[in-house]
């Protein structure tokens, strides 16, 4: 929005956003469309842009005169659903729509990139995508993923569930890049009995630029739900910076690992399931998977909300865990250093007695690294053995938001703590690996 | 006719526009590539742009060489931009109240669509710094609408089917661009304009110089033409010749619209499709269209209604509209060339029997064309449908389009004009708002305007040599040798204006000649270690030898100036050899020692 003077003179005159415009200052004259104003730009300015396609902020003061003038012109993106007739002996899938940058568009209120994408515009931009598969699109919501909460996972389950029980071959779920493979870890264990591949995918950099990775990566994740025979919700990527082909990364072992690269994610203790190119070829790098299979797919929302994560940090104060057990949390995931670290000797600092006061709380303290390449172990140094016999669980090779979203999943069917032990070190949706890879 | 020009200017600064690379292209291998895609987005008006689609029907791969010095994630599309270059937007703002124009209160990044792959982003980024601009020239106040300040764009490499290849070092080097309105009146004027830019841009001593540096786009149309964009003119000496052939292009093309009207009088030019002719060919004798066959590639054909002869039509000296048809399908659809039937067929070693069952083929009568393509299916025929796009297109006289200079001056085509549409707004980067204050600032410290710093020149040098700096990008460089080492003026002036120039005439690489070692050249002068004759020699070898500096020169090639002591020596070893003949003597030692004595010094030992 415009400085309150502005509005009003606009108002005065008549001109709305997208008509045409002549402003007067100190003999100068410009003619142009009136522009929305971005969040960044100066309130005071008006922001028109030029028949050269250019805009510019023009100061407003006294010496200014801004008269409305024929014509105007729309502003901004106009989603359009298209009809799609199906082609026989094709293979069909589903995008379900719900955000983040891959359907994203520029936005003028707020100067950033905004979820506004439908899967069929989707279509429209990469139209190779109907050459792939037959292509059902649904928008189930669009949000930046960092906004997601528990309630939208169960949504994100049962849109999921339903199509993967219709007649589909696959589901591509569009994603906000951030908290990607959050999603991806809860889905794994949230769809019971899965029967066909789950292929989630974004983009890192926006799709409104013609260089968007998300054009390929779209292209690459709909090829694995069409064509491939894992039945494992998977995260479809960049598997490099250069436009080549994607990775399918099991749900449960992948972890967004830089701000914005292409090829941010990563499979960490576990091998990529997949390399997958645009031309339709899909190599299977690591045959440990779960393959194709009839029956029907069960979505098991059963969540329990108030689970944290802690990381521990040098000189950092040990009253956190306070705040969870006087509210009453029943889990806590603790990003611990190395093989399981956290500080121990120094008793104003030790967290050993908060893990054994929560642990006597009912709440269920589990272990990881913030390492995350790699196992926890709770014997090889004194200290870890401190922290494993105030109750810690330690959880194997296990990322720490995997954990996290597991330990939400386990407590929302159990609270006893012998078989919330059990589950989390039983192996549920490929999130625990025993066998540590040499090679990365 | 409608003329204007586009200068593009790389600026002087320690850094690019968004990110901390280094503007300075220094000679180094790339540390490895990386492949894009790139295709056709909306623009913020809800529309595709034109030429974004082109290009995008091209399918093209895009192969960027990374540098180390030059080249981090922003390059390579893989990090947001940083904030504006300050730096650079202050030079913008000195440019732009140069020219006389309207500094903007808040400056808008942004994104022009540019998929031609030149941009890793898709777009470069732009921004107006000025608006409303003018420069005066001998034949009128030419009006400067706007001054933009943007980023380079990446340096092509190369290009074979389907890859292009370019190089990062050079994509976000700040520029500005300064835009003519179009009313320069001659070909000659076009470049006078050009020049007068130029002048001023190096006045501010904060523009880079050398090869590429600079460059001028031209925007010509004739009376019933159409706008076209010529891009890439390096050199100024060309632009008259760029501004006549086009002229010349769209009056020819005109002239075939004309003809193409008689001839469709009462008909219009039916569909035509490419036809598959490989089997003309199962025994030929056409070595081109065998070796094709040969490697699995097919023959197709299209049927040009009425354009017998046409195709032949010389539009400037050596191009001719069959050229033009060529040029199109190439940009469209990346083939070699193609061959048409106004040429002289038996050059590709046809027959005229093969010629006559092309034609049964196409159904083709007398008065008809063809074109043929030797490619795989789907370029050939993808090929074949530009042609017979362009060949609709001639019923419209000239396009509206991007063309590229030839070395000759001509130009070939590039792509359709974009439209306005193609620009949105950078929301990586927050507006700029600049203030009076920061403007203030600014305009005090202005350079001396062109007039000014010719008075001035005229105090140090002759009418000859202030002429010759004041159109040279040598001026700043000059100006600052002379204040620092306060060597002669006139030795400075002619070492970079005349010694430099034929050295370089005579093949030796003075683009090595750093201002950096130039100015080591001057400050060893004045502290007396070689005469002035050694100068050309040191150059050479400095520039021959990158890694060498004037010390090195100096000392391997023994160009040390003689002493005093020794020097009175040869002259009393030379006057005895010469039996006193001191004349014999004197050009006996000049011709043994020229580059290491001062005639002078001789004479006056002499004496």
């Amino acid at each position: 929005m415009y400085s309150e003077e502005i509005e009003r003179m606009l108002e005065k005159i008549g001109a709305k956003i997208g008509d045409k415009i002549r402003i007067s200052k100190r003999g100068e004259v410009y003619e142009g469309i009136l522009m929305p104003k971005s969040e960044f730009s100066d309130k005071k300015s008006i922001v028109i842009k030029l028949p050269s396609g250019y805009n510019v902020g023009v100061r407003y003061g006294e010496e200014l005169k801004v008269e409305k003038l024929e014509g105007h012109k729309k502003v901004g993106f106009e989603s359009r659903e298209i009809e799609l007739k199906p082609v026989l002996g094709k293979p069909t899938i589903s995008i379900l729509s719900t955000g983040g940058t891959v359907a994203s568009r520029v936005d003028y209120v707020s100067g950033g990139v905004y979820a506004s994408y439908k899967a069929s515009d989707l279509i429209k931009i990469v139209p190779e995508l109907r050459e792939i598969a037959n292509i059902n699109s649904k928008f189930v919501f669009g949000l930046m993923s960092e906004d997601l909460t528990v309630e939208h996972w169960r949504k994100m389950a049962r849109e999921i569930a339903k199509e993967l029980n219709s007649k589909t071959d696959g589901v591509v779920v569009t994603h906000g890049t951030d908290m990607m493979h959050f999603s991806t870890a809860a889905m794994s264990f949230m769809l019971k009995n899965l029967n066909k591949p789950v292929a989630f995918t974004g983009s890192q950099r926006s799709s409104d630029r013609g260089s968007s990775d998300g054009f390929m990566n779209l292209v690459c994740a709909s090829l694995f739900a069409a064509k491939s025979d894992v039945a494992e919700v998977c995260l479809v990527m960049h598997g490099s910076v250069n436009d080549d082909y994607c990775l399918a990364h099991r749900g449960t072992k992948v972890r967004k690992l830089h701000t914005s690269r292409r090829d941010a994610f990563k499979s960490i203790n576990d091998e990529p399931i997949a390399r997958i190119f645009a031309n339709g070829k899909i190599e299977v790098l690591n045959k440990n998977y779960k393959k194709r299979g009839e029956g029907k797919v069960q979505v098991d929302d059963k969540l329990e909300e108030k689970v944290a994560m802690i990381k521990t940090y040098p000189n950092m104060n040990p009253e956190i865990f306070d705040f969870y057990i006087e509210k009453k949390y029943r889990g806590i995931v603790i990003e611990g250093t190395g093989l399981g670290h956290v500080p121990t000797t120094i008793e104003k600092f030790s967290l050993i007695p908060k893990i054994k006061e929560a642990t006597e709380n009912g709440i269920a303290v589990c272990m990881t690294s913030q390492c995350l390449f790699g196992r926890v172990h709770p014997f090889v140094y004194a200290n870890l053995r401190r922290a494993y016999e105030a109750g810690a669980i330690y959880c194997e090779d296990m990322l720490p938001e995997v954990a996290y979203v597991k330990l939400m999943h386990v407590l929302g069917h159990t609270k006893e703590r012998e078989e919330v032990i059990k589950l989390m070190l039983t192996n549920m949706a490929g999130e625990i690996n025993s066998r540590g890879s040499v090679f990365e | 006719m409608r003329c204007g020009i586009e200068i593009h200017q790389r600026l002087a600064t320690k850094n690019k526009l968004f990110c901390d690379c280094s503007t300075q292209i220094v000679d180094e291998e790339p540390m490895g590539v990386i492949i894009r895609k790139q295709r056709a987005v909306a623009g913020e008006l809800g529309e595709v742009d034109a030429a974004a689609l082109h290009e995008y029907s091209v399918g093209r791969t895009y192969i960027y060489q990374v540098f180390p010095s030059t080249t981090c994630l922003v390059e390579t599309d893989s990090e947001p931009p940083h904030p504006l270059n300050q730096d650079a937007l202050d030079i913008a703002i000195e440019i732009a109240l140069l020219l006389n124009a309207h500094v903007v209160d808040e400056v808008q990044v942004m994104r022009k669509t540019v998929i031609d792959g030149s941009n890793t982003g898709g777009f470069q980024r732009t921004a107006v710094v000025g608006l409303n601009g003018f420069i005066e020239t001998s034949k009128g106040r030419i009006a400067i609408p706007t001054i933009c300040l943007e980023e380079e764009s990446s340096g092509i490499v190369g290009e074979e089917r389907g890859k292009v290849t370019y190089r990062l070092d050079r994509l976000g080097i700040p520029l500005v661009e300064i835009a003519t309105s179009s009313d320069i009146k001659s070909p000659e004027h076009a470049k006078e304009t050009a020049e007068k830019l130029g002048m001023l841009l190096r006045v501010t001593g904060k523009v880079q110089r050398g090869i590429g540096t600079i460059r001028q786009d031209v925007n010509v149309s004739v009376e019933g033409g159409a706008r076209v964009e010529i891009k890439g003119a390096q050199e100024l000496g060309l632009i008259p010749k760029i501004v006549e052939k086009e002229l010349k292009r769209q009056e020819a093309l005109i002239k075939i619209k004309e003809e193409l009207a008689k001839r469709f009088k009462k008909s219009k030019p039916g569909k035509e499709k490419a036809v598959d002719i490989t089997d003309v060919f199962s025994k030929t004798s056409s070595k081109l269209i065998a070796r094709g066959i040969e490697r699995g590639m097919e023959v197709f054909a299209i049927k040009l209604e009425n354009f017998f002869g046409l195709l032949g039509t010389e539009l400037y000296e050596n191009r001719r509209f069959g050229t033009e048809l060529s040029d199109y399908a190439k940009a469209n659809a990346d083939i070699g060339g193609i061959i048409h039937s106004d040429e002289k067929l038996e050059k590709y070693g046809i027959t005229s029997k093969e010629v006559e069952e092309i034609k049964k083929k196409l159904n083709a009568r007398e008065k008809d064309a063809f074109v043929i393509v030797i490619d795989e299916e789907d370029r050939a025929s993808k090929a074949l449908e530009a042609v017979y796009e362009r060949a609709l297109q001639a019923f419209e006289g000239a396009q509206k389009e991007v063309r590229k200079v030839l070395p000759d001056g001509g130009t070939s085509y590039m792509r359709p004009l974009p439209g306005s549409s193609r620009l949105y707004p950078e929301t990586d980067i927050p507006p700029v708002r600049i203030t009076k204050e920061r403007i203030e600032i600014i305009r005090k410290k202005l350079p001396e305007t062109v007039e000014e710093r010719k008075t001035s020149l005229l105090k140090l040098l002759n009418e000859e040599l202030a002429n010759k700096l004041l159109v040279s990008e040598n001026l700043r460089f000059f100006e600052m040798v002379v204040d620092k080492t306060k060597v002669d003026p006139v030795l400075v002036a002619t070492t970079l204006e005349e010694t430099i120039v034929s050295l370089r005439r005579a093949g030796i690489p003075v683009e090595n000649l750093s201002e950096e070692k130039l100015f080591g050249l001057f400050k060893e002068y004045k502290s007396g270690r070689f005469v002035k004759a050694a100068i050309p020699e040191i150059l050479s070898f400095v520039a021959k030898n990158p890694s060498k500096r004037v010390d090195d020169a100096i000392r391997e090639m023994k160009l040390e100036k003689i002493s005093k002591t020794e020097l009175e020596k040869i002259v009393k070893k030379a006057v005895e050899e010469n039996k006193g003949d001191k004349k014999l003597a004197f050009n006996r030692i000049m011709s043994e020692y020229r580059l290491r004595v001062e005639a002078k010094d001789v004479m006056h030992i002499l004496k």
